[in-house]
């Protein structure tokens, strides 16, 4: 873990990750369908630090959640989301790597440079580019990236604060309406405003990449 | 913050963009929490905004920026589960007698993380228990006279009270036990008293009387 990029601690994201998992077990599909959107792309990069193989790896990452929802549960909430679905995408990986007579622990070790296992998500090497993405994909990433930091160099003083502490520095609502000493409302107002205001200019960017997402 | 102080927070009056904004923060609880999902149930722009806020909490950690969700990923995920049964009724590979539990008890079936320190204690209360139970063993043990050991104990003869002798003394008869004066008979060499009333053998005894002769 890089000292420029802090860990996000994940409780406050973990309550509601929890929440969504209860739910999925009572049978709200949709709950988990909320998970498998949030945690895609650090799974399916996760895994492409293992496999060196675009299709194999959404194959992987397929596997890995309906895997993970089969043993839902199971899960008895004492890590968090993330790190449990870590492990079984860990596992899938290796399991396919052996059933292709390939050597998982090269790949396994290979992906664990630097990088140990708790420091899940915001890791900067699992955030690294993988060799499985192809160039497009590569430059998609690098646009996204773009877009969105100059829309949060445009951003008024008071959202661009709010949400750098909340999504970089990973304060809770408290947390940031001490720091910036306003109610919390008003936290999750400007919070929310600034997302708003990034989404409004990468959307176009987005749809254009990969036409009507939803 | 805990989700069920949500409701001092969030206004039910939420559009559904700031609905799932505060969702992704882990923010909601209740009534807002199942309005957020019934969003995302009926509401495409929900699922869009939760993937999009979520993408941008990603590029702004990450060096090197974020993709956007593959929908065509989803689609085929949502299809293989839609052949799945739900998690709750999935075969489970333990089953004890859940229709026995409470409904409402959480599902500890499952392997733990911790189940190996969980296993050391086991044993470290076993070995605890042990070692306790050994020294009430000994202690239980050492407070009972009767089950005590007698590894110095004379035999005990029923005739020795009865072997007494009676002794001449300055002061009189004295009445001895016989064994005793045969044990002073055996060592009367080392015996004798002096004028201290100590016993010789222990003093050391110089005489100074010089011969008459020599006195002469």
């Amino acid at each position: 873990m890089s000292a420029d990029l802090p860990l996000l601690p994940l409780e406050k994201a973990t309550d509601s990750d929890a929440m969504l998992v209860e739910r999925t077990v009572a049978g709200d599909q949709k709950a988990y369908e909320l998970l498998v959107i949030k945690y895609q792309r650090r799974i399916q990069r996760l895994i492409g630090r293992m496999v060196r193989d675009v299709d194999l790896v959404e194959d992987i990452a397929q596997e890995t959640f309906i895997r993970a929802y089969r043993a839902l549960a199971q899960f008895r909430g004492e890590a968090q989301f993330y790190t449990w679905l870590y492990r079984i995408a860990v596992n899938t990986a290796k399991k396919a790597l052996m059933d292709l007579k390939r050597d998982p622990t090269v790949s396994e070790n290979a992906f664990k440079s630097g990088q140990s296992e708790e420091s899940d998500e915001t890791s900067p090497l699992e955030n690294e580019l993988t060799s499985s993405e192809t160039p497009d994909a590569v430059l998609a990433s690098k646009e996204i990236a773009e877009i969105i930091n100059a829309a949060m160099e445009a951003l008024p003083e008071e959202l661009r604060q709010a949400i750098t502490l909340r999504e970089i520095e990973g304060l809770s609502y408290e947390e940031i309406s001490e720091a910036m000493d306003c109610p919390i409302g008003t936290v999750r107002s400007r919070i929310f405003r600034a997302r708003e205001a990034i989404s409004q200019k990468v959307k176009p960017l987005l749809e254009n990449q990969s036409g009507k997402r939803w | 913050m805990n989700p069920t102080n949500s409701k001092n927070i969030m206004k039910p009056s939420m559009q559904t963009s700031e609905l799932m904004s505060a969702l992704a923060d882990g923010q909601l609880g209740g009534e807002d929490f199942a309005a957020a999902l019934h969003a995302s149930r009926h509401d495409d722009s929900a699922l869009a905004c939760w993937d999009t806020y979520h993408l941008i909490g990603d590029a702004l950690r990450s060096a090197h920026g974020a993709r956007g969700a593959n929908p065509a990923f989803l689609s085929r995920l949502n299809q293989r589960l839609a052949q799945e049964a739900s998690p709750a009724a999935a075969p489970r590979p333990v089953q004890p007698a859940v229709q026995d539990l409470p409904a409402a008890l959480p599902d500890h079936r499952g392997q733990a993380a911790n189940d190996g320190e969980f296993r050391w204690k086991l044993v470290a209360g076993f070995a605890s228990l042990a070692a306790v139970s050994a020294i009430a063993w000994n202690a239980a043990g050492l407070l009972t006279p009767a089950a005590a050991p007698q590894l110095a104990q004379a035999p005990s003869s029923p005739t020795s009270a009865q072997q007494v002798v009676v002794v001449a003394s300055p002061q009189g008869p004295v009445v001895r036990d016989a064994r005793l004066e045969e044990l002073l008979a055996a060592h009367k060499q080392l015996g004798g008293t002096s004028a201290l009333q100590e016993p010789s053998g222990f003093l050391r005894n110089a005489t100074f009387e010089t011969p008459r002769n020599a006195a002469r």
